[in-house]
């Protein structure tokens, strides 16, 4: 589940980002970044209970909505809104990766009988 | 020996025809993962020069060479169309090459065909864009950055590294594709859906002469 653990920690990054690039003063930002970090925890965390375990895949569509709201927020983009094309892009990749990752898949674990 | 007959582990690291290794081994894959690490750490640097933390990049070789490489016309025009800079992109793409290295276990070239594919979707073009990088820099801003050579040169090298692994997926589904000839099964080996013909399909390879 290292995936889901680096989608954790890039959520905390990305809370933290309006106070690391002193943007805290623009509340509806702060809370568009705390309220987009909450999500991603959500859904990182979703994808440890077995029924909703595909939720991860759902930071792929925030990823999105991040790098288009980094690129075209602002032109150029803020500091502020490079880091959300960052993470966007970041967060693209980590999303994919399946949960048990070093694990054969369930279907594969068993010997074939050919 | 039928691969029913052997254990877990020994299942897993077969060794891949035309290859006298398992291209998905951890062996194969952690120095690929260790490299793009360095990579990425390198642009990282870049990066901070680029964003102004730094005050210079580092470069014992060609000096002042580098500051104006990253201060150039053509790295502002790809800042203003990318919106982040070229090196923090490089960054990211250094830090994906690691990701989808780390990801798999060692038969995802049969597993998780779709993730070696990616893999190589992202270390291969990343190999001709810094050939490009490297050619912009020789006719088009006519500086030389040592540290873009540096990973340029990692990037070659990651290209001929993960090459063999992707080549065994792509002939993987190929015989997939030339045994059924149906596509439902083809997308059912790409995305790594168990089903008898696949185990065979698989077994076909393995079985392969080893040249």
């Amino acid at each position: 589940m290292w995936g889901r653990v680096v989608e954790i920690m890039t959520a905390v990054w990305l809370a933290a980002s309006p106070f690391i690039f002193f943007a805290h003063s623009n509340t509806s930002l702060m809370w568009a970044d705390l309220s987009i970090a909450l999500l991603i925890c959500v859904l990182s965390g979703l994808s440890y209970w077995h029924p909703t375990r595909h939720a991860h895949l759902l930071i792929l569509l925030v990823s999105l909505g991040l790098i288009v709201w980094g690129r075209f927020a602002v032109t150029p983009p803020t500091p502020m809104h490079q880091n959300h094309i960052v993470v966007g892009l970041f967060l693209l990749m980590i999303a994919l990766i399946p949960n048990d990752a070093s694990q054969p898949p369930k279907a594969w674990q068993t010997p074939p009988t050919t | 020996m039928p691969s029913s007959n052997l254990s877990d582990d020994d299942r897993l690291n077969r060794s891949v025809p035309p290859y006298q290794h398992n291209p998905s081994a951890w062996s194969q894959r952690i120095p690929i993962c260790l490299l793009a690490f360095v990579a990425a750490a390198i642009s990282a640097h870049l990066s901070l020069f680029q964003w102004g933390f730094i005050e210079s990049a580092w470069d014992p070789v060609f000096g002042d060479s580098s500051n104006k490489v990253l201060k150039s016309k053509t790295a502002e025009s790809m800042f203003n169309l990318l919106g982040i800079h070229d090196a923090s992109l490089g960054v990211l793409a250094y830090l994906g090459d690691a990701v989808l290295g780390l990801a798999g276990s060692t038969r995802r070239w049969q597993y998780r065909p779709w993730l070696v594919v990616l893999f190589g979707i992202d270390v291969i073009p990343l190999g001709i864009i810094s050939v490009i990088l490297v050619l912009c820099q020789a006719f088009v801003v006519g500086q030389w950055c040592f540290l873009c050579l540096v990973t340029a040169a990692i990037s070659l090298i990651l290209v001929y590294w993960a090459w063999d692994e992707v080549r065994v997926s792509l002939a993987y589904l190929r015989i997939v594709w030339k045994e059924h000839h149906d596509r439902r099964l083809l997308w059912d080996a790409f995305w790594g859906i168990r089903s008898e013909p696949l185990d065979r399909a698989a077994e076909q390879l393995l079985s392969r002469e080893v040249a």
